[in-house]
């Protein structure tokens, strides 16, 4: 398990470090932030001042030599517009976004795992079909159509919850949701088709025959073992949530890291954009690997052979 | 050619159209502000050091705190503010401005406001490792310290855009700044405004208390807290409005105006813009066909601007010629062309194009002003109705910002979607230097022009120099004429609106800068 783990790590480093490279050279092909950042009118000596004062005068390479070397020790510049350490920039906004992401994985599976139970156990019935359209409902709603349905309903008609904001407990429920709302129909399926597969294996059958309740052969026996290949996805949804969370964190007016590096991108404001990405891969790599380990929690035999 | 103010003698505020502050705004006892409001912008400021802001939309945010030498009033009319006068003269045939500052006014840490305030506020604005806007006091030559109330900036030439940005300079604390350093006066702004700082989260909002200490007894919140909420969806924004989580909203969405107008409990306020929105028009490259006067007049008959603003923008936009209503240089005479799609097809024939000719046309895809992808899309569908057929090219915003720069390789082709911002009320002066006078590499002169003019380009030079506000004026309107007969630099389009709204139980009357007209200077609650 140990020696596997450490080849997971040694893989997410790598993928890490790629990731850097490829958004610092990303982001330096596209403009100038320059350009943007002073007035029209600046004459070209403040220009070349202010080039020199951001260290873009210097050769790609020594840039990213520099970059990677600060980066190291958790020093990733001043953001150019904000004028403040870009990782404390994103780092403070952080939390948000996992919260975030957080919440609308749980919303999402909270609905997904009873949803792919019962449209497997009834299987063709009057539940699966109902089951079977929630799942593509949620496919073809975006999560902005989501957001701003749940915005006129819950908060301008019903005035329930908080339509913008981070604070209360009830400020997370409508994000969450909208942000959860997609992945559901995905993760409605996987659960489903696993417990298909597994409902129809020999051990469930011999539980039946040896007359365990049908309660407790669904939503012990066979949804354990049918949670492997959520488990998988969970890591992959999750990732995605955190790096898709801008256009929810910007409807909501929530505020989280995915607004602040999207306006960075738009302002070419290169240290927070590679802070973000950086700490975006980090987390990426870091939920595939608790899958990796949860995946022998859940099942022994993947425990043992490894 | 140039109209200098020459001699010695001074001259006086009367003879300028600025104006005091009525006796009554220092004598009056404020009451005790009390109570919260809570307010939505749908866009967030960066900086709050006016020395080191990065942009426009900073302005709302540290327009509450800092203060200027002039402002303009509600009615647009120029008046002194922490200056209680000054004069522009003549010496050496260099100009000299002398500043009498307003006495009794002190920063929130209680500090009060001295020359040595606005000496440290030149330094630090002349130095590139600080300020973006160093350039703005490039024909500065010396500041003399007269007394703790006078001080005295000298020139080395007429610099235009000094008088007609409310003489630049912002007042920064220097005791306090030199105490505590750039970074943490950047997360804690010391100013002499009507609000003092609080608390910020960014990305979340800003909270501010009414400072008691304030110099202005007539024009002053009297709400003891305020909380801006940083919201930039609008329906989000709208949402928080219509549900009480706010009191008051920015930039109400275009299409909503009508439906905000009938809310019960709710009064609603539309201001013009400073933006200028026009499209530039390649008049420089070889083969182009707006080299020639005539395909720029047939691009000015073929647009229907009325109804882009009616249509589009909800009736959202103000038209205008050249120079905004308010504006210094505005010309109630210079009327806009009139939409004639056969006047326009006429014209190109003339200018040998009877089947007219395929072009670029350059729009925003991200939005800056409300609809503005729309409203590039219908220009350039009224272009092509008469032949100027556009292939639409859009950009994202980093890339259209810079694109129109001169200082990178080439410059643009064919049509371009543009705008050209200024304070309120607002000096074309600058603007103009940028993208009307012809490109002068390393010089600043043309920066994002497609335009060459020898003889409008004496002029902008001549504008740039003139230092008095009337003889501006009176320039101004002078070169507008002439811009707007060569559809020179690019054809003007409209303004956007933008309309707040608030509820009953509060009183607001905006003040056009800083911040367009989402200066906070006078906001409360009904008693």
């Amino acid at each position: 398990m140990s020696g596997f783990l450490a080849r997971r790590l040694m893989q997410g480093l790598v993928s890490i470090v790629g990731a850097s490279v490829i958004i610092f050279l990303i982001s330096r092909m596209s403009g100038d932030p320059i350009l943007i950042l002073l007035p029209n009118d600046a004459p070209p000596s403040l220009i070349e001042e202010t080039r020199r004062n951001l260290g873009l005068d210097l050769p790609l390479w020594t840039q990213y030599f520099i970059f990677a070397k600060n980066a190291l020790v958790g020093d990733f510049g001043n953001s150019y517009r904000w004028e403040m350490p870009a990782l404390d920039l994103i780092l403070d906004r952080l939390p948000a976004t996992v919260e975030l992401a957080i919440f609308g994985l749980l919303f999402s599976v909270a609905i997904a795992v009873p949803v792919g139970v019962m449209s497997a156990v009834h299987r063709g019935g009057w539940i699966d079909r109902i089951g079977r359209v929630f799942a593509m409902l949620g496919q073809a709603m975006p999560a902005f159509w989501v957001g701003l349905l749940l915005i006129l309903v819950f908060a301008i008609h019903l005035n329930w919850l908080p339509a913008f904001g981070r604070g209360t407990p009830s400020h997370i429920i409508l994000p969450a949701i909208a942000l959860g709302w997609y992945p559901v129909a995905a993760q409605t399926r996987i659960v489903r088709s696993a417990m298909l597969d597994v409902l129809d294996s020999d051990h469930i059958r011999l539980s039946r025959a040896l007359g365990t309740p049908e309660r407790l052969i669904v939503w012990k026996y066979a949804l354990r073992n049918a949670a492997v290949p959520l488990l998988t996805m969970l890591g992959v949804y999750f990732a995605a949530m955190l790096g898709g969370a801008f256009v929810v964190e910007t409807i909501f007016a929530w505020p989280g890291v995915g607004r602040t590096v999207v306006e960075a991108v738009f302002s070419r404001d290169f240290p927070v954009v590679q802070a973000g990405v950086l700490f975006t891969s980090i987390l990426f790599v870091l939920s595939n690997l608790l899958v990796d380990i949860s995946y022998g929690v859940v099942d022994p035999r993947i425990r043992d052979a490894r | 050619m140039m109209q200098w103010i020459t001699g010695i003698a001074a001259i006086s505020l009367a003879a300028l159209p600025l104006a005091s502050l009525p006796a009554p705004a220092l004598a009056q006892a404020p009451k005790p502000a009390t109570g919260t409001l809570t307010i939505g912008f749908g866009a967030e400021a960066t900086m709050m050091d006016p020395t080191r802001s990065a942009a426009g939309v900073d302005q709302y945010y540290f327009g509450q705190m800092f203060e200027q030498l002039t402002r303009t009033d509600p009615s647009l009319k120029p008046i002194n503010w922490l200056a209680e006068s000054w004069t522009l003269r003549q010496e050496e045939g260099k100009p000299v401005i002398e500043v009498k500052l307003r006495p009794g006014v002190t920063f929130h840490n209680g500090d009060p406001l001295t020359s040595a305030d606005f000496e440290f506020a030149v330094k630090r604005q002349s130095n590139p490792k600080i300020s973006r806007w160093t350039h703005l006091l490039a024909a500065v030559e010396a500041f003399e310290v007269i007394d703790d109330l006078n001080f005295r900036i000298r020139f080395k030439e007429g610099d235009g855009s000094f008088t007609a940005g409310n003489l630049i300079l912002w007042a920064v604390p220097k005791t306090h700044l030199e105490k505590v350093g750039d970074e943490e006066f950047a997360r804690n702004p010391v100013g002499t405004g009507p609000w003092k700082f609080v608390s910020r989260t960014v990305k979340d909002e800003l909270r501010l208390e009414a400072y008691d200490g304030y110099w202005n007894k007539e024009h002053r919140p009297t709400v003891k807290n305020l909380v801006v909420k940083v919201i930039p969806e609008d329906l989000t924004r709208v949402a928080a409005f219509k549900t009480g989580a706010i009191d008051w909203i920015d930039a109400v969405p275009p299409a909503m105006v009508e439906e905000f107008k009938t809310l019960p409990g709710v009064q609603t306020g539309s201001f013009v813009t400073p933006n200028n929105m026009y499209i530039a028009m390649d008049a420089i490259g070889e083969k182009s066909p707006f080299r020639d006067v005539r395909v720029r007049q047939a691009l000015a008959h073929a647009i229907d601007v009325d109804a882009i603003i009616k249509r589009v923008l909800f009736g959202q936009g103000e038209r205008y010629v050249q120079v905004g209503k308010g504006s210094i240089g505005y010309d109630p005479d210079l009327k806009p062309y009139s939409y004639d799609p056969k006047k326009a097809r006429q014209l190109l024939t003339e200018a040998g194009f009877p089947r007219g000719f395929e072009v670029p046309c350059y729009n925003l895809t991200t939005p800056r002003e409300p609809y503005q992808k729309e409203v590039g899309e219908a220009y350039f569908a009224y272009a092509t109705s008469v032949g100027i057929r556009c292939k639409v090219v859009g950009m994202e915003y980093g890339n259209w910002i810079t694109f129109g720069r001169r200082d990178r390789q080439g410059h643009i082709d064919g049509l371009y979607s543009n705008m050209w911002g200024h304070g309120l009320p607002g000096d074309p002066g600058t603007p103009w230097a940028g993208h009307m006078h012809s490109y002068v590499p390393g010089q600043g002169w043309g920066v994002t022009s497609v335009h060459n003019d020898p003889e409008l380009d004496e002029m902008v030079r001549e504008l740039k120099r003139t230092m008095d506000l009337a003889a501006r004026d009176a320039l101004i309107k002078k070169i507008a004429r002439v811009k707007h007969e060569r559809v020179a630099g690019g054809l003007p389009t409209y303004r956007p609106v933008a309309t707040f709204a608030w509820r009953d139980h509060v009183t607001f009357k905006p003040w056009p800068s800083p911040g367009f007209w989402r200066g906070m200077q006078e906001i409360g609650l009904k008693q």
